[in-house]
């Protein structure tokens, strides 16, 4: 049951994922530091998935890219573009959307 | 290019997750592997683990490097996906059905038409049908296969799926036993005709003996053969009563059992090797002489066989089509 139940979870957060990552990259971060806030705020998401992700998004134009190569490693840094904004708030109003209809739900009853 | 911190493990990974990019994306995507890689192995340091122990358990997170390389460049890691499996699945079974079966057919009458003997002939049916399953499977796959990989955009199956193409329901329950029982009795009774008819005849030889009706020389040959055919018939009305219902397959197997019994049996009744001689002569006729009776008797017994296989085949398909899916 147990296993069950994460799974749901799992699947609802999924796609939360995309939402997370333009909200969060309204300050330019790189990869890794992205997977663990991510990780730390119970959005699950391996780096194998995410960074293939990162990608799409940027050639969905919804991201920008630079490489930083100020440190010891060089890091590709991603922002939120304006486009990035715009998708983000449109999701956002749409899970404001969604929650809304789940409270008229449960209460309508 | 390595740097202290990635050692040959790294190198062997990003050089694996590359070879299965494309040339052009190659120089774009090793450094984002590169740093992917550096930035999970600090990680699992920063968990406590030493050097070597790091770079293993960060691979290992990552997971196979031809799944990371095809996640970068969307590439499917099914043959073929939920979007064309069921055209696919229908179109192999639609051939097969009707393919390998005429294919078989007609391989087996070519070898009979060439004057193949028996094993010749049933080798020759089996080998063709083999052949032509594999070669169907493997040239239908391989279309579909390319088709997944070519028509990323499409988003909808090769058939439009609708209502119409519902199966009709089942019109009544299981086939009664009412329909398998006589068939069953009916072959059983052929087939210890065929055995009987070699020690009991009507005519009796100088020596006492009865003269069978069948060639005594197709024991060795054909006889045989219709035997293992009719326990193959037997098999297969067991097989519709189980199915309940006549279906396609049923129906081109139906077909397959009547060609490879009636064309042998006409072939050998009109080349003469079926009937015994030694019968036809034991026939007391009055005055006239044996090849004028056979002449005329022959072609009876050939347009009466040629009849009622055809009468059963295109009965199987008629029924096919009426409790159709």
């Amino acid at each position: 049951m147990d296993d069950a139940k994460a799974q749901h979870v799992q699947e609802l957060r999924r796609g939360t994922v995309v939402l997370a990552c333009l909200v969060r990259l309204a300050t330019p971060d790189y990869g890794y530091a992205l997977l663990e806030t991510l990780n730390a705020r119970g959005f699950a998401v391996d780096a194998g998935t995410l960074y293939p992700l990162l990608r799409r998004l940027e050639k969905q134009g919804l991201l920008s890219s630079a490489w930083n190569t100020e440190e010891a490693r060089p890091r590709k840094f991603y922002t939120t573009s304006a486009l990035g904004h715009q998708l983000a708030a449109q999701l956002t109003a749409e899970w404001d959307a969604i929650d809304r209809s789940l409270r008229a739900l449960k209460e309508g009853q | 290019m390595s740097t202290p911190s990635t050692g040959t493990l790294s190198e062997r990974y990003i050089w694996a997750a590359s070879r299965g990019i494309p040339e052009k994306q190659r120089a774009e995507l090793e450094p984002e592997f590169r740093e992917l890689i550096a930035d999970s192995i600090e990680a699992q340091r920063a968990n406590g683990l030493s050097e070597r122990d790091a770079e293993h358990a960060a691979l290992v997170e990552l997971g196979d490097p031809a799944r990371l390389a095809a996640r970068y460049t969307d590439r499917p890691l099914h043959l073929i996906g939920p979007r064309y499996y069921l055209d696919w699945l229908r179109l192999l079974k639609l051939l097969l059905a009707i393919v390998v079966p005429i294919a078989a057919a007609a391989a087996g009458v070519a070898r009979l038409l060439a004057g193949g003997q028996v094993g010749d002939v049933v080798a020759a049916v089996a080998t063709t049908a083999i052949g032509v399953g594999v070669h169907l499977c493997f040239w239908v796959t391989l279309v579909f296969v390319l088709i997944e990989r070519q028509g990323a955009n499409r988003s909808r199956p090769l058939l439009e799926w609708t209502p119409d193409m519902l199966p009709q329901l089942p019109s009544g329950n299981r086939r009664s036993l009412g329909e398998l029982v006589p068939t069953l009795v009916f072959l059983a009774v052929f087939a210890a005709w065929i055995v009987w008819q070699h020690f009991n005849s009507f005519f009796t030889d100088a020596a006492g003996d009865p003269i069978p009706l069948l060639s005594p020389a197709l024991w060795s040959s054909w006889l045989p053969y219709f035997l293992a055919l009719i326990v193959l018939e037997m098999g297969f009305a067991l097989w519709l009563y189980l199915r309940g219902r006549w279906t396609l397959t049923l129906a081109l197997v139906n077909l397959l059992l009547n060609l490879a019994f009636t064309v042998p049996a006409l072939w050998l009744l009109l080349t003469g090797q079926l009937i015994n001689p030694a019968f036809e002569a034991a026939v007391p006729v009055d005055g006239s002489n044996v090849a004028a009776v056979s002449g005329a008797v022959y072609p009876i017994i050939a347009i009466a066989l040629v009849g009622f296989a055809l009468w059963d085949a295109v009965d199987g398909f008629v029924r096919a089509w009426r409790a159709r899916e």
